[in-house]
């Protein structure tokens, strides 16, 4: 079994300042792995462990990505590649996805591909469907469990919005990950003191036979503006029992009770 | 949120922090969100702080216990600096996490690591690098602290065993440890020259132990008396020769101070983060209290001990990475941290008024936590006179029987 985890790196969600200028203030913002690779990780380790296959994690972005493809290597992962390319700043969900794709369809012996559900970042939750369209493969996505996993295929739980679907379906396949699909292991120290000597190669468009305007549309972001602030809350005054009243009265106008 | 651990370089590379993160993310997970719970049950219970124990042995587990020590020996093969983020990113969350380090792998495996024979390496070491057994540090008695010589514990040569007796107390992990690194007399008349170093473990007939109560601070931990009542020690389990002991527990502290000095700058630290939060939030006179002058100097000196006190122990670290004696280096940095740490939590209190007087938020408890390093593995007191007598050249490192040895990667990756 081979394994892919496609990991991207975001910003830690309380790192990110917003300037007055509605901008985001890069300077104090930590890089993270998006959580939910976190368990896509966790479940292709385990798996991998089991089957006695094998983890490759691929990250498309800058160079500082590398951190979060060590971090993954010191979690049991045994290769990793970044994808960087000068063209690929602006590039979208679905240009990325077709970009990594590529880069599976090089390795070629790939037999299942784990992403998180969605970035914490664009949260635009389209890069795992995506990867599958181009890669022509059935896509399994908000997986919470899975049952069993072999070489020719896979059984696995899916959360969605009021049902839970266990669903069967043959290799290769794309699956997404939610929240607490297992519990994310540390990295190990032993590991830690490996993988800052692994080499990690960088692959380019044109390693991958692609050129920039092949990547379709990109996605820019005209305006952003924070959400609006909180009204503030109401204090009551009088006895408690007129309070109280008060109180039940709100509630209902609100259509809360 | 600037990040404190940034721009050390010079002394630390990326291997150091990928350690941190991971030492972070664990403390942040698993400890920080019971730790006023332990703290408070400390307070009050008779236990032993039984909830430190599946916390030691993760600690085992994800290697943080034998961080420096040679693979070969159970270890995860970093080098000493190593040691001390672990340190600060433990001292960070709650005392009591480091105190482990302290006791078990400062003071008591590095010994066994400088001073023990291979077969007390594979039969102490590595068990203790790895967890499997906890160990602690038996200096201290009733009537004998900073005087080590006034101690009353003796031990008697009975053809192939000693026979131990005595009592050692305010011993962090008494209750809880496998392996005591006990300091006693064979020979009272030849006062520091007549102590011998002893590994003794608990399923020796004759060893009892029972908890301290009513503690200032490290409330999450452990600490008691350990009581050695006609304890048969085979000679094989005597850590150097016979009189080596009080050199052993100096060096052994001279490994022990550094990871005080460690944890008192991680402690430093989390009484500054904890002061920015609060003085950005809390507003009086219509601006935030960060913008008063009287706060900002409680926060600028925070950051000028931060520093100061991460260099002086980054500094001890590479000497120890160098194989180069640090007792006046270590000490230094000893005395410095933690006498900075208690003045750091006590400012941070003071930022946070009436709230800080209280266990909602927790520099109070980093106040409680940071007194206990004023006095143990050597008192204020004692560095500040350590520190003139080097100055002064009355006191000089004599070269040793055995050394803390040099960091050697190759030998350190070695199986
Ligand atoms: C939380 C905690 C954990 C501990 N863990 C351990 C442990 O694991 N193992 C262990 O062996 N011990 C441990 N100790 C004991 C600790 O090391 C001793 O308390 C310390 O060495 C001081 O000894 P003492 O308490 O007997 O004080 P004393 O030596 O009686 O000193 C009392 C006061 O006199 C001052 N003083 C003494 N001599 C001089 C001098 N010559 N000049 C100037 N001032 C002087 C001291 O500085 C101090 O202020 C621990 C203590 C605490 C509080």
């Amino acid at each position: 079994m081979h394994a892919v985890v496609c990991v991207k790196q975001v910003p830690e969600q309380n790192s990110v300042k917003i300037n007055s200028d509605t901008t985001i203030d890069a300077s104090g913002i930590t890089p993270i792995i998006n959580l939910f690779d976190e368990y896509a990780i966790e479940e292709a380790l385990q798996w991998a462990e089991k089957n006695d296959g094998k983890v490759t994690v691929i990250s498309l972005g800058p160079d500082d990505a590398t951190d979060s493809l060590k971090k993954a290597l010191a979690m049991g992962a045994n290769e990793a590649i970044l994808i960087n390319d000068d063209s690929l700043g602006q590039v979208g969900a679905q240009g990325a996805a077709k970009v990594v794709a590529a880069a599976i369809q090089k390795l070629g012996d790939v037999n299942i591909v784990f992403c998180g559900k969605q970035s914490t970042d664009d949260e635009t939750g389209q890069f795992g469907p995506a990867l599958a369209r181009f890669l022509g493969w059935p896509q399994l996505t908000y997986v919470f469990k899975v049952h069993e996993l072999t070489d020719s295929q896979i059984v696995v739980d899916r959360a969605l919005e009021d049902t839970l679907e266990t669903v069967e379906a043959s290799l290769p396949v794309v699956i997404t990950a939610v929240k607490d699909l297992n519990e994310p292991r540390y990295p190990s120290l032993l590991k830690i003191r490996k993988v800052s000597k692994q080499p990690i190669p960088t692959w380019t468009l044109s390693d991958l036979g692609l050129s920039a305007d092949s990547l379709g549309g990109t996605i820019n972001i005209a305006k952003r503006t924070p959400p609006p602030p909180r009204p503030s809350g109401e204090i009551l005054s009088g006895d408690v029992q007129t309070q109280v009243k008060e109180l039940v009265q709100k509630l209902i106008e609100s259509q809360i009770l | 949120m600037i990040d404190w651990t940034a721009n050390y370089g010079f002394f630390l590379n990326e291997q150091h922090d990928m350690l941190r993160k991971t030492v972070r993310d664990f403390a942040e997970k698993e400890v920080a969100p019971y730790i006023r719970e332990w703290d408070r049950a400390g307070a009050h219970e008779t236990g032993v702080a039984e909830h430190m124990l599946p916390i030691i042995k993760r600690m085992g587990e994800l290697g943080f216990l034998g961080v420096c020590i040679p693979q070969r020996y159970g270890g995860a093969g970093f080098d000493y600096l190593a040691l001390a983020v672990v340190c600060e990113e433990l001292e960070r969350v709650d005392t009591a996490l480091r105190v482990v380090l302290s006791v078990h792998t400062g003071l008591n495996s590095l010994a066994v690591f400088q001073w023990g024979t291979e077969e007390q390496k594979q039969k102490f070491l590595k068990p203790q690098a790895t967890g499997e057994k906890i160990a602690a540090y038996c200096l201290t008695e009733p009537n004998a602290g900073t005087d080590v010589a006034g101690m009353q514990s003796t031990a008697v040569r009975e053809g192939d065993h000693y026979v131990l007796n005595g009592e050692k107390t305010w011993i962090s992990l008494s209750d809880l440890a496998d392996h005591f690194l006990v300091v006693a007399y064979t020979d009272k008349s030849k006062r520091q020259r007549g102590m011998t170093a002893f590994l003794v473990e608990r399923t020796m007939d004759g060893v009892s132990t029972s908890p301290i109560h009513g503690k200032l601070g490290v409330r999450a931990g452990n600490t008691g008396s350990v009581v050695f009542n006609n304890v048969r020690v085979p000679v094989a389990n005597r850590l150097g020769e016979e009189g080596e002991g009080f050199k052993i527990a100096m060096t052994a502290l001279d490994n022990g101070r550094y990871t005080v000095a460690s944890g008192a700058t991680g402690l430093i630290q989390a009484s500054l983060e904890a002061s920015l939060r609060y003085a950005k939030e809390r507003e009086t006179f219509g601006k935030p209290i960060a913008d008063h002058q009287l706060v900002k100097r409680m926060i600028s000196h925070m950051v000028l001990n931060l520093e100061t006190a991460r260099m002086l122990c980054y500094r001890a670290g590479w000497l120890k990475n160098q194989g180069i004696r640090n007792t006046r280096e270590t000490t230094l940095a000893k005395w410095h941290a933690t006498v900075e740490s208690f003045n750091a939590a006590n400012d941070a209190i003071q930022i946070h008024g009436a709230y800080g007087f209280s266990d909602e938020y927790p520099v109070e408890r980093y106040l409680r936590n940071s007194r206990g390093a004023i006095i143990y593995e050597g008192t204020r007191e004692l560095q500040e006179l350590l520190q003139a007598d080097f100055a002064l050249e009355d006191r000089v490192s004599k070269p040793l029987r055995c050394e803390l040895p040099a960091y050697d990667e190759d030998f350190w990756n070695a199986e």
